[in-house]
């Protein structure tokens, strides 16, 4: 039973990865990279959301008729949304003025309506929490990770703290967002496809 | 039918339930809220109260207002200029406003300062300033600003105008800098070297930002907008 | 400014300069998901479109009615609620009217509730505190860059098709890319309009 939880936390690391593998929560994901710290924050607020409505409706999960399992799932995820945004802006005011228009918009961050269906319905609360936990970490990871790239390369820092001289603004602009992503994506991939080979040879 | 009643009534509790516990949440974050924008104001207004050069507070510490009722009492009744929708001043193009209230502290040695809140359009909508302007009797002068609102401004550009390296360009000015109308560098087509960009600043009231926003004009313009509609509104409302 | 040409600026602001997917970052989902053959493309940007201007007039209205009550704080759920109900409702015309887009489209469809393009501009219209014509106009504009974008991307995924690309860049990796490109290139269009 527990490797069966630890698997469910740890699939939305790697190997489920929410933005390099499953694609989802493009969106919030090159809008607030441009700073590791941006990211980090996105992340932070997004896994909130996620593990409190997977809890949720896990929890009702019984109760929804299916014919408005849609609805009833935007609407427990706007509430948990709302709830963070005015919890942000009442105590992280600084955060909340940077991310600005995107912490509503994770309301429609195709990840978490994702999870409600494909899992948070179908399971019980324990493992639809840890899968709301481990997709989080997993998308807060890739946001610091594209955050970082952002930075480092657009400004030269990394947190904030100065690292080097390098300043390619196109890298905190749109197109550079587009493109870092794109390229680690690619590097993902990449690893992802030496493993299968790996793994294919060492199974002869 | 009786299928789709039940489904209806199950989704309407659902949603009944949601509004109850955000109305909860709303009430219980409803001060907070309040208290944190009132920061951001009251933090902005210290900064320009205080003097760029010595970092010290230009007014008596005790007097700075900590809540919204103690700010009401620096408000300054302008005579002539009456505020229509927050706005007690356009300027003649229209471009740059001055926001109603307007503030006025007394410094230790007896001189005026002024506590304004300018707006201009910057690249996605309105970028607000807060500025302190000190008279004396040599004039008005700008003491110094704090960029409050640019979030439809582009991250890593335009954006950057709230970094306080940034901001720190465009302060002191001296009046004659004021009096010379105050523009980017980019707008007067010179490039300002390090050391003479105080004196720039001060006697032609130009602004050197090109180096340290490369590619970002419309922000640092929408400021010095701001700013100038400020100036121009002290001196019509006679506080020179 | 005559209000006509602020209107005017508006529309081309919300469509090139600002737009949506390339320069906001909106709607970033269905056009990686549906920009893979031009004729979806085309029928996806047109429900959207629909979706973005019937749901940023009503959502402005119900705004005012959630002002006035002083329950803005219900903005978020309310308006997600009426471009789900929207969607659904398109949903329900495209499979009577054109059962060969509503099938093309497929999981797609109900997936323009999730478009944060939609959602996005509603919450833009009130923010900018536009009048009921400037979030008409907004929102065409808004659509017809998405339009723009999406169609445009989808003729260079379809070209793209032939090419030889190197494993881990096949699909998502170098579209992502391409839409850099694409995003550079509407970056010239920056400064056409100044509010």
């Amino acid at each position: 039973m527990a490797s069966g939880n630890l698997k469910t936390l740890t699939k939305g690391f790697v190997s489920e990865n929410p933005i390099f593998v499953q694609v989802l929560g493009m969106c919030p994901t090159l809008a607030t990279t441009t700073s590791a710290v941006n990211g980090l924050g996105m992340g932070i607020a997004t896994t909130s959301v996620l593990i409190m409505s997977n809890l949720v409706i896990s929890i009702i999960r019984k109760v929804i008729p299916e014919k408005v399992r849609i609805p009833s799932y935007i609407v427990v995820i706007a509430s948990f949304v709302t709830i963070i945004d005015l919890l942000m802006h009442g105590f992280v005011y600084d955060l909340w003025k940077t991310l600005g228009l995107f912490i509503p918009l994770i309301v429609v961050n195709c990840l978490i309506l994702g999870r409600a269906e494909s899992f948070a319905s179908k399971n019980r609360i324990v493992p639809s929490f840890l899968d709301g936990l481990g997709m989080g970490l997993g998308f807060t990871g890739a946001l610091i990770l594209l955050g970082i790239v952002r930075e480092f390369f657009g400004n030269g820092t990394i947190f904030g703290v100065t690292l080097s001289e390098l300043k390619l603004f196109a890298m905190i602009l749109p197109p550079g967002a587009y493109i870092a992503l794109g390229l680690l994506a690619g590097l993902f991939n990449f690893i992802g496809i030496k493993k299968a080979k790996m793994k294919k040879s060492t199974n002869k | 039918m009786l299928e789709y009643l039940k489904t209806g009534f199950v989704l309407m509790l659902i949603t009944l339930i949601a509004g109850l516990g955000l109305s909860f949440v709303y009430n219980l974050v409803k001060e907070p809220i309040a208290n944190a924008e009132l920061g951001a104001k009251l933090q902005a207004i210290r900064k320009v109260l205080t003097d760029p050069g010595s970092g010290k507070l230009l007014v008596d510490k005790n007097t700075i207002p900590e809540t919204t009722a103690e700010l009401k009492n620096f408000e300054w009744e302008v005579k002539n200029f009456e505020a229509k929708d927050g706005i007690i001043y356009a300027s003649e193009d229209g471009k740059g406003k001055v926001q109603d209230p307007v503030y006025k502290f007394s410094t230790d040695d007896n001189r005026e300062i002024y506590v304004l809140t300018g707006q201009a359009v910057g690249y996605g909508g309105d970028v607000i300033t807060v500025a302190g302007f000190i008279s004396s009797d040599g004039g008005i002068s700008l003491n110094s600003i704090k960029v409050i609102e640019y979030s439809q401004e582009t991250p890593g550009l335009g954006a950057n105008i709230s970094q306080e390296n940034i901001q720190e360009r465009f302060y002191p000015v001296s009046n004659q800098g004021l009096s010379e109308n105050l523009k980017v560098n980019k707008d007067a087509n010179v490039v300002v070297s390090e050391n003479e960009i105080k004196e720039y600043r001060n006697e032609r009231g130009i602004i050197q930002v090109s180096d340290v926003m490369t590619g970002a004009t419309i922000t640092p313009r929408a400021v010095t907008t701001s700013l100038n509609a400020m100036y121009e509104f002290l001196k019509k409302a006679g506080a020179e | 400014m005559p209000e006509g040409t602020r209107l005017f600026f508006i529309f081309l602001s919300a469509m090139l300069v600002n737009n949506f997917v390339l320069a906001r970052f909106l709607g970033i989902c269905p056009f990686l998901g549906v920009s893979k053959k031009v004729d979806t493309a085309v029928g996806m940007s047109i429900a959207v479109i629909f979706v973005m201007v019937m749901a940023s007039i009503i959502t402005w209205i119900l705004n005012l009615l959630l002002v006035a009550l002083s329950i803005s704080f219900l903005r978020t759920v309310v308006f997600i609620l009426i471009i789900a109900s929207l969607v659904q409702f398109v949903e329900i015309f495209l499979k009577k009217i054109s059962p060969s887009l509503y099938d093309a489209l497929g999981i797609y469809l109900p997936l323009i509730t999730t478009n944060c393009a939609i959602l996005g501009l509603a919450l833009l219209n009130v923010q900018q505190n536009y009048s009921l014509i400037e979030t008409i106009i907004h929102s065409f504009g808004a659509g017809f860059g998405f339009a723009l974008a999406l169609i445009i991307f989808s003729t260079v995924r379809e070209r793209m098709e032939l090419y030889e690309i190197p494993e881990s860049f096949k699909g998502t990796a170098s579209a992502l890319v391409s839409a850099g490109l694409l995003s550079m290139a509407f970056m010239g269009f920056q400064g056409l309009v100044k509010l």
